[in-house]
């Protein structure tokens, strides 16, 4: 069994990578690192979600963390397929630039 | 806090959990088939899938009907992760008929856009089967699941004109906001699975109940509030509403209208679930900690989507500002919560004007964005406000259906826009929540202004020498559409007591 001190510090590293992830997809242009940052995101709350499941002793954090990553892995295929068009139509990778329908 | 966890005794599944997904296995089925059948039916008859898809939908509703008379009363299935009620089941009826609506539309389309490939019939169906998910869902687990299904559909769809940089940007948009989206939504999922020690609705509102007044939990607190963030961006309730314009201008526009309607009628019947039936903590005061929040969301989305709407010149980018009005005048719904009565039972009455909002909504919007696919010309989209310029002089009915769907989305009478208003705005003050129906009611009335304004336009005559836009023919099934979606708004309107009735009696059956 793990020391159950430690728990605290497991959720905080969780929210820590959580935050940065978020401000990453707030403040980074190009597409594929935004994409990276949510995928931290999603991570972060796999810690928090196998932490919470290794000292509540049930399984089903374990499981849905899993399941997250699956959804994970076929969200980076629909995205990676999306940016890899878009630089196909020629078109420099900016999330900045991607203003064709602003008023 | 850490609060130990018993183990749910696992169940191996047995007929009667088979039941209880009757309709998305068929659905499910039905889209398994249609990626087959895209294999080796030849691109000319492509439109061949798109009837498969149809009775696919329709076998589907058959089911779901037989379902609602076998559903009473309802009951758990797979654990507790999924609900075999009549809830879901009327929330599922609109999504069948929705999705069916927009098959039809499709083909004609598709064809002018020169994108009618076979995987689009069977998105369709995907995206409609984790809509169907979500609306039973009563596991934090299969929400999450639910919700990524639909979505991953949604984003290859919105992209779906691939050569077309407005839509791949649509896509992008839609994909990276999804995506931050879904982060939120699973952090707070975590959080709450954390703070409660389960996933399951009907645990996680035990150990909500447990909590007093005093002692709630920080963390829970945060992972509600989480939660709640996640829906806002998939129900596009402002201020987490920055996607949806572009991404409904972009996308062509029959899967704008698919994913307008569907999305927000199964996010919305989530967060009925999760919200308004589980985090309602048994009595009030854990109500008492979400509610504002829902309500200051409620406000914002009334006031950002009516005013921005005023000043746009696309019909899509309009319709879009005004779903995330809608989007507020529905959270009303959610945020009066339920109220208990004096006699000591709750009512229900704001997740009725939900239900009734939501069908009214469906068959409205499908409606004013089916006119726009209709009459979309060759190649590309019809999307400024001129286009529509003197519509009413060549093509009256289609023009008289439009400006109806107009008055309901205004919430006039007698449509049915006007009902799904009165019944959200009589909850609110029943619930003593004056405030949030006297802004719904101000906000209501700014809409009028844009509403009636396209409204006006059609009946204009084009000015001297400018060129008309060259509208499409209207087609058998386009007739149809319409036709229906008149009906529906009218019918939803005059004869208010069917949809009640139905409202009412699935509410009835509702369990978390």
């Amino acid at each position: 069994m793990l020391n159950p001190n430690l728990f605290p510090y497991l959720l905080g590293l969780s929210a820590f990578l959580f935050t940065v992830g978020a401000m990453g997809v707030l403040i980074r242009r190009n597409p594929i690192v935004v994409f990276m940052c949510i995928e931290l995101m999603l991570n972060a709350a796999n810690v928090a979600l196998v932490a919470y499941g290794r000292f509540l002793n049930s399984e089903e954090g374990q499981i849905f963390a899993f399941m997250v990553i699956v959804v994970a892995a076929a969200e980076v295929v629909v995205g990676l397929a999306l940016i890899t068009q878009i630089f196909r139509l020629g078109r420099e990778l900016d999330v900045d630039d991607l203003s064709e329908m602003k008023e | 806090m850490l609060i130990a966890a018993s183990p749910v005794p696992l169940t191996f599944p047995g007929g009667r959990d088979l039941i209880g997904i009757l309709p998305e296995l068929v659905l499910g089925g039905a889209f398994l088939l249609l990626m087959l059948l895209d294999l080796v039916i030849p691109a000319s008859r492509r439109s061949w899938l798109a009837g498969f898809a149809l009775l696919g939908i329709a076998a589907t509703f058959g089911v779901t009907i037989w379902a609602w008379f076998d559903a009473n009363p309802g009951r758990l299935v797979y654990s507790g992760s999924f609900a075999y009620d009549r809830f879901a089941l009327f929330v599922d009826a609109i999504l069948l008929v929705s999705a069916g609506l927009v098959v039809m539309i499709s083909p004609n389309y598709l064809n002018r856009r020169g994108i009618h490939y076979g995987e689009y019939y069977a998105l369709i169906l995907a995206a409609t089967l984790g809509m169907m998910l979500l609306a039973g869902a009563t596991s934090l687990m299969v929400i999450f699941l639910a919700i990524e299904l639909l979505s991953l559909a949604l984003y290859v769809l919105s992209g779906f004109s691939r050569h077309e940089e407005r839509s791949q940007e649509a896509a992008l948009k839609y994909l990276l906001l999804g995506g931050f989206a879904s982060g939120f939504l699973l952090f707070g999922m975590a959080l709450i699975y954390g703070e409660t020690g389960h996933t399951q609705l009907a645990q996680i509102a035990a150990a909500i109940q447990g909590q007093t007044t005093l002692t709630v939990d920080p963390l829970l607190l945060a992972g509600v509030l989480l939660l709640f963030i996640g829906f806002a961006f998939k129900i596009s309730a402002a201020p987490f509403h920055s996607w949806t314009p572009d991404v409904y201008q972009g996308a062509p526009t029959s899967v704008t209208t698919f994913m307008s309607v569907t999305t927000k009628v199964a996010a919305f019947a989530a967060l009925v679930r999760v919200f308004t039936y589980t985090f309602d903590g048994g009595g009030t005061h854990f109500y008492q900690h979400w509610e504002p929040v829902v309500a200051l969301v409620a406000i914002t989305s009334m006031v950002v989507g009516n005013i921005a709407a005023l000043t746009q010149t696309s019909v899509k980018r309009m319709l879009a500002y005004s779903g995330i009005a809608q989007a507020g005048y529905i959270l009303i719904g959610v945020a009066v919560g339920p109220v208990l009565l004096p006699s000591g039972q709750t009512s229900s009455f704001g997740t009725i004007g939900v239900l009734y909002y939501l069908a009214a909504y469906a068959v409205t919007n499908i409606g004013a964005f089916a006119v726009i696919t209709i009459m979309a010309g060759r190649g590309e989209d019809l999307d400024s406000y001129d286009g529509l310029r003197g519509l009413a002089h060549r093509r009256p009915f289609v023009a008289a259906s439009m400006a109806l769907f107009l008055f309901s989305l205004g919430g006039f009478p007698p449509t049915a826009g006007f009902f799904g208003k009165f019944l959200v705005f009589t909850a609110a003050i029943n619930a003593g929540q004056v405030p949030l129906a006297l802004w719904g009611i101000a906000t209501s009335a700014v809409s009028a202004f844009y509403y009636l304004r396209v409204g006006l336009l059609m009946y204009q005559r084009p000015a001297e020498g400018a060129e008309e836009y060259r509208w499409s023919r209207t087609g058998f099934s386009g007739s149809a559409v319409l036709v229906a979606t008149t009906a529906g708004t009218l019918i939803l309107g005059v004869m208010i007591v069917l949809v009640y009735t139905a409202a009412t009696a699935s509410l009835k059956g509702l369990i978390v």
